[in-house]
């Protein structure tokens, strides 16, 4: 491991008002890593994962991206200043989300929706936009579907255009928020293939997840509980030999 | 002597007068825009043979501006009905109408917001026709209209500025003397705008209360 | 009383005078252009005042509205052709008047910036969180987000109130007779005088305004519907 981690978490505390629901988390996560979260409702799970990205700002604690920190820029006397959100945006690229509720923007297309960002925050040409749309569809398997609006897709359809969207910025780690929390069983094999696919081609991945069957399959696996990371291994551990005994409680209780 | 004692205090029988006969010619307007609006819309929603011209007198209310109704009905009408005769009389009958359209609409609205599954229900027990509406729909109907009905109220305390211009005494009409007699506008024009956007800021307060406590007694969504 | 009936539905006298008043129809025209543009330009700032996360500016937002919103249109146009221009001349040491077209823009702009604040707060607030959250997730700034995936939305969201809102200060646009623009009502009121006969000539006014108002709002409404439902289902 002689390079940086991808993702460096350190200490990160998170207070919503007098609830706090982060209490000092730490992990690295390395490239080409695919990493799960797996944890009850309430654990911080999802908190975390939007600390990452700072759609949550951590109340302490620090997220370092490829060694830099997303919160602050140091000087080279260690002086400490606040960073603008122009350049914690700069610094977002390089991270891509895909949202629970998907949140494909209604008014355009799916190849729309996948262009926008590329075109208006790279300053990409439409035509450039455009190819590497349509490699991010392929790899999704949504190439027929560039010109719906998406309304007319199905959950899963969706999921898979916004996973899509987040690639074709490139980023350098995929992060999932309970990609298939919100679709009917049925859909959510397709979404889970297309991410075991981003997974075998390399991608840095974190993943907060239910689906143990995903978790299974993960280079390490996190549990949380009320605020803190009470497990951190590969996933042949921790599934059959927890140390955490609230772990193993919950792993009896969604394992089939 | 300053010129707000003068032209706005030492003058306040006048303009509240002009308050009283706004307010006076508002409530008259108002009352018979849900007279007239009721109207239209049971024609229009259960006469079948007159529902054409409901729809035609519905539309023409709504799309005329108010300030051609009031000409219309002040210069025009007393011709051909020998109605109405009297400036106040011109007033409130134009205001009423051009909110009549409005109001036939929201009461249409709100009767039609009323779930099929509640009249099935009366008549399944055996109530008449007549008994579901007055019972079940039109109470429900309201409730919904409501605070459309408090909305059109503030429009017709706005529009009836306008009728200070067929010579009725309101506010508008009295402060508008102030000023030709002393030839100052501001203290007097101030006082009036500001005496107005409290009244209707107080109305639609009032209405939005009184909304929220409706729906919070009576459990309907608004 | 049949005499007077056919009297005002025999619009011969309408119809002999209606190059002059129809070109008053310009008037109105122009002056719901110009404060339809002013209204929506104000509306849509007071509203992101509104809703913005510095309290001076939430307030100065939230009285800009209530201030505006509950004003009748006559008062204010009243207000700003009379007491305006004294104000400013005493703030500028010189004597100022404004062109009753100036007058009819800014008081009417004002108005109705009050409605549109209103519908475009509504509108904003109504726009999912998680689309905003994935444009930020992006790197999109917040100027960006608001240009293409908010305000999209709120026009898409708010067209039939809004159109409701054109169609009211159009309809207002009619009292700016009141202070002597040229428009129909005023050239109506103009020949009126002339010609000492009433009834021919305010029928057909309302007829006009009647027409011009339906047909035109109808349009609108049809043509926004079918352009709401073709994105956003």
């Amino acid at each position: 491991m002689s390079e940086p981690p991808c993702i460096r978490v350190v200490d990160v505390h998170k207070k919503f008002g007098a609830l706090e629901v982060l209490k000092g988390v730490s992990f690295d996560v390395h490239r080409a890593n695919v990493v799960s979260m797996i944890g009850a409702s309430g654990s911080g799970k999802s908190t975390l994962l939007r600390c990452i990205n700072y759609l949550e700002v951590p109340s302490a604690g620090a997220i370092f991206i490829d060694g830099e920190s997303l919160g602050f820029r140091e000087d080279h006397t260690g002086r400490r200043t606040p960073r603008p959100l122009r350049e914690i945006n700069r610094m977002r690229r390089d991270l891509g989300v895909v949202f629970q509720q998907f949140n494909l923007w209604p008014h355009m297309t799916v190849l729309g929706n996948i262009v926008e960002a590329p075109i208006r925050v790279l300053g990409m040409s439409r035509k450039d936009a455009v190819r590497v749309a349509d490699e991010c569809l392929r790899r999704v398997r949504l190439v027929d579907k560039a010109n719906e609006y998406p309304a007319r897709l199905s959950g899963g359809q969706q999921q898979r255009a916004a996973i899509a969207r987040a690639l074709a910025m490139r980023p350098k780690v995929m992060l999932f928020d309970e990609p298939t929390s919100s679709l009917d069983p049925e859909l959510t094999d397709e979404v889970l293939n297309v991410m075991r696919e981003l997974a075998e081609a390399g991608t840095t991945m974190i993943v907060v997840t239910h689906e143990m069957a995903f978790a299974q399959v993960s280079d390490r696996v996190l549990f949380l509980h009320d605020g803190s990371i009470e497990e951190d291994g590969h996933p042949d551990q921790v599934f059959t030999a927890p140390r955490s005994e609230r772990c193993r409680q919950f792993l009896a209780k969604h394992l089939r | 002597m300053s010129n707000w004692e003068r032209l706005v205090w030492n003058q306040r029988d006048a303009l509240l007068s002009g308050l009283g006969v706004t307010l006076e010619i508002c409530f008259l307007a108002f009352a018979g825009a849900i007279v007239g609006g009721l109207l239209l819309c049971l024609v229009r929603l259960y006469v079948a043979p007159l529902r054409p011209l409901a729809v035609l007198l519905i539309e023409f209310f709504r799309a005329t501006p108010i300030f051609v109704q009031l000409m219309w009905v002040n210069y025009v009408w007393p011709e051909i009905l020998g109605w109405p005769n009297t400036f106040f009389t011109a007033g409130w009958a134009a205001l009423a109408l051009q909110s009549s359209g409005y109001l036939a609409e929201t009461f249409r609205t709100g009767i039609e917001a009323v779930p099929r599954a509640h009249r099935k229900a009366a008549l399944a027990v055996g109530m008449s026709h007549v008994q579901v509406f007055r019972r079940i729909v039109l109470p429900q109907a309201l409730l919904t209209a409501a605070p459309s009905l408090v909305n059109q109220f503030t429009v017709v305390v706005k529009s009836s500025t306008l009728v200070s211009v067929i010579t009725v005494p309101d506010l508008m009409f009295q402060s508008q003397k102030i000023v030709n007699v002393w030839y100052e506008p501001i203290e007097v024009l101030t006082a009036t705008a500001a005496i107005y956007i409290a009244l209707i800021f107080s109305i639609s307060q009032a209405g939005k209360q009184a909304s929220d406590w409706l729906r919070r007694t009576y459990g309907l969504q608004g | 009383m049949s005499e007077a009936l056919k009297q005002s539905l025999d619009l011969a006298l309408f119809w002999e005078y209606r190059a002059v008043l129809l070109s008053g129809l310009l008037f109105n025209a122009g002056i719901f252009a110009c404060a339809g543009l002013a209204a929506i330009v104000l509306g849509l700032t007071a509203a992101l005042m509104r809703l913005s996360r510095t309290r001076p500016l939430r307030w100065i937002g939230t009285l800009y509205v209530e201030l505006f919103r509950n004003a009748p249109d006559y008062v204010m146009l009243v207000w700003v052709h009379f007491v305006l221009p004294l104000l400013l001349g005493f703030a500028l040491r010189t004597r100022v008047e404004f062109h009753p077209f100036v007058s009819a823009v800014v008081a009417l702009g004002l108005v109705y910036s009050g409605y549109f604040a209103e519908t475009f707060r509504a509108g904003i607030e109504s726009v999912p969180k998680g689309n905003i959250e994935a444009g930020r997730a992006v790197g999109m700034s917040e100027a960006l987000i608001l240009r293409r995936i908010t305000l999209p939305q709120v026009v898409r969201r708010m067209l039939p109130e809004g159109l409701n809102i054109f169609i009211s200060l159009f309809k207002a646009t009619t009292i700016v007779s009141l202070i002597a623009v040229p428009d129909l009502m005023y050239r109506v009121s103009m020949v009126t005088q002339q010609e000492m006969q009433p009834l021919p000539l305010y029928t057909g006014a309302a007829l006009t305004y009647f027409a011009v108002i339906f047909v035109v709002a109808t349009l609108l409404r049809r043509a926004g519907e079918r352009w709401r439902l073709g994105t956003l289902i």
